[in-house]
């Protein structure tokens, strides 16, 4: 219990003021307790004043840091950067702030948590305050707050929630997009192919008797098969092409920035390389083809429903023509391969 | 003997303390407007000596109306009193005639010796 | 200004104060940024929650918005927003005196959001016998649904705000930014005792 008498020098009808020295030494005693860091530089960016926060964070003495330019003694800080930023504390007596937002960190402290993060250093939140001592000399005062934790937890949700986020659009088994995700990005090729006049091609195709395969061979091969087909056909593709589950056993790509001649000839290579790598399974050779229907993107089109209508008939023309074959929706002439 | 004092400012409160802020023999004779409109009004049909005026009114400015009295070639000693304290403002003002720029919120004994030191009290 | 039921002697104290208080944050702006403020009459208005809201997800323009809050003696205290037309936020690093690409665009919003509030406030206080502290300003996502859930979550119950319209100009540069001012009830009725005693002393 503080005997309350022998904290106060007077007792004043309007105020009490506290003992000099015991406010002296609560201050000390909260300036060195604080899981702050507290740092008062002078006018010129001398560092006059470091609490024991930073001397057990920092790997430095005293006699390196007191007196010397805070640019001396932390050659990582953005010299011309903080030295505006001081500036403007002293010009205009406010205060301003530095969240790990904006910079993870000003000061290089190695970070004391128990958890594995990103940084190997104290992600930091920093406040710079203008005070002045008696003589109304001007100085800054730094406040430097460890907010590794926060830091840390907020990068973790963030992950999650990215994750949750493509988990919403990929196909779980061939881990290219599903359909959903596929069709909202065609829609929105589509519109963007109609507002600036760009070409716009679709390939719709479809593994070839694949009922078959699954029947003989049960559906765990088949699951290999769509896994392995998927994984062959986007390696050919380019960046901007966007690859996607449709069906069961149906996929289709858009292709942006594409003519009907761009996209059957890599119709045709995608064909060709799917006829001719052999897929093994439980030791037996397994020879895959598939059907592509192409269509361009022309003013017949008003929607984009309606490109996919004119790719998947054009499909169901190379299925009708054999099998193992490209048809574009114009098609005068089939590509027959072997 | 008191001059004829014009106080020109679009605050109630802020005429309140210039009024306050003058000397009481002053305080007699003292007509105020609420706009630059009616302060050049006033300037125009009646011999005012002394004004003191705001800069940022709606309608015509404090610098309209200092522009006002130079085109009118009125006889009258302006003194600014301003929440605008830019450099460039204060000597815009002084170039368009102003004798003082005062800033705001305006104390007595400022305004006291800036009427003394131009002659007027 | 009838919601916060003032006076209009009290309404006419407040716009006198708020005047000088940008008077001498324009002048200290314009010597910071080495350059000329054109200062105009900075509206007051009061508007509630619902009106704030949608206001300013009528704005066509995406906008940014820069939070911060501040606190003083005598329960006067709230959140001042800063809002942002999109096309202005690009010149300000410059405007700061930073070469290109020093600073993100996002610190600088946050960077001259804190200085225009804090310079004005601290003049504010001062002529009010008062003195504010702030937080951290924020820079909030622009989404408009973050908007709503940010004003929702504040700490505080504010039924009332007090939006002022600040034009800043400076030379060679214009931008446009509203402050708005969020402050509970409670700091209203103190806003009030503060301006009653001003207005005693004439």
């Amino acid at each position: 219990m503080l005997d309350f008498e022998s904290l106060t020098s007077s007792v004043s009808t309007e105020k009490l003021t506290l003992n000099e020295s015991v406010f002296e030494q609560i201050n000390k005693q909260i300036a060195n307790q604080l899981n702050t860091g507290i740092m008062v530089l002078d006018s010129e960016f001398n560092i006059v004043v470091w609490n024991r926060f930073l001397q057990i964070h920092t790997d430095k003495v005293s006699v390196d840091i007191l007196g010397k330019s805070i640019f001396h003694a932390f050659p990582e800080l953005p010299e011309r950067w903080l030295i505006r930023k001081l500036a403007s504390v002293l010009q205009l007596n406010t205060p301003t702030f530095c969240s790990w937002e904006q910079r993870h960190h000003l000061f290089e402290l190695p970070h004391t948590r128990p958890i594995t993060t990103d940084s190997e250093f104290m992600a930091q939140n920093c406040t710079f305050l203008p005070i002045e001592d008696d003589s109304q000399q001007k100085f800054i005062c730094i406040l430097i707050e460890d907010v590794t934790d926060v830091c840390h937890y907020q990068s973790q949700l963030q992950k999650t929630l990215d994750e949750l986020a493509t988990m919403s659009r990929i196909d779980g088994l061939t881990q290219i997009y599903n359909r959903r995700h596929w069709q909202e990005s065609l829609k929105q090729e589509f519109a963007k192919a109609h507002r600036h006049d760009k070409k716009l091609s679709l390939i719709m195709l479809d593994l070839d008797y694949f009922k078959l395969l699954n029947d003989n061979y049960g559906h765990q091969c088949g699951d290999m098969v769509l896994i392995e087909v998927s994984a062959l056909i986007s390696a050919l593709l380019r960046v901007e092409d966007i690859f996607g589950r449709y069906g069961g056993e149906e996929f289709a790509i858009v292709l942006p920035e594409t003519n009907l001649m761009g996209a059957i000839e890599l119709a045709e290579r995608i064909c060709r390389k799917v006829a001719a790598t052999s897929l093994v399974y439980n030791n037996e050779r397994l020879e895959v083809t598939i059907s592509l229907g192409v269509a361009q993107l022309s003013s017949y089109e008003s929607s984009y429903e309606a490109l996919i209508t004119h790719a998947d008939s054009a499909l169901y023309q190379a299925k009708a023509k054999g099998r193992n074959q490209v048809c574009s929706a114009k098609c005068d002439e089939t590509s027959i391969l072997d | 003997m008191s001059p004829s004092v014009l106080i020109c400012d679009d605050s109630n409160m802020a005429r309140k303390q210039v009024l306050k802020s003058l000397p009481e023999q002053w305080k007699t004779s003292v007509q105020t407007a609420t706009n630059g409109a009616e302060a050049l009004t006033i300037l125009r049909d009646n011999s005012v000596e002394v004004l003191f005026l705001d800069l940022t009114m709606p309608g015509i400015d404090g610098i309209g109306v200092l522009q006002g009295i130079q085109k009118l070639k009125l006889d009258c000693s302006v003194f600014v009193i301003s929440a605008d304290i830019q450099p460039e403002m204060q000597a815009k003002v002084k170039a368009l005639g102003a004798k003082e720029f005062i800033r705001k919120p305006v104390k007595a004994d400022t305004l006291i010796n800036h009427l003394q030191q131009h002659g007027l009290l | 200004m009838n919601k916060f039921h003032l006076t209009e002697d009290q309404q006419d104290c407040l716009q006198e104060l708020i005047n000088v208080a940008m008077g001498q944050a324009s002048d200290q702006l314009a010597r910071y940024l080495d350059t000329f403020v054109y200062l105009k009459v900075p509206s007051i208005e009061s508007v509630d929650a619902k009106e704030l809201l949608q206001s300013l997800s009528q704005q066509k323009n995406t906008m940014a918005i820069v939070s911060q809050g501040f606190f003083g003696y005598e329960g006067i205290r709230g959140e001042a927003l800063l809002a942002y037309q999109e096309e202005d936020s690009g010149r300000i690093s410059d405007l700061l005196g930073y070469e290109p690409g020093e600073l993100s665009k996002d610190e600088q919003l946050i960077d001259i959001s804190s200085i225009l509030t804090t310079t004005f406030l601290n003049v504010f206080a001062t002529q009010i016998d008062n003195q504010m502290s702030y937080n951290a300003p924020k820079l909030l996502p622009s989404v408009q649904n973050s908007l709503s859930e940010h004003l929702q979550q504040m700490t505080f119950n504010w039924d009332l705000a007090l939006k002022v319209n600040i034009n800043y100009q400076v030379t060679d540069y214009s931008f446009n930014c509203n402050m708005i001012l969020l402050i509970p009830e409670t700091a209203i009725v103190n806003i009030k005792n503060v301006l009653d005693r001003i207005l005693a002393e004439f």
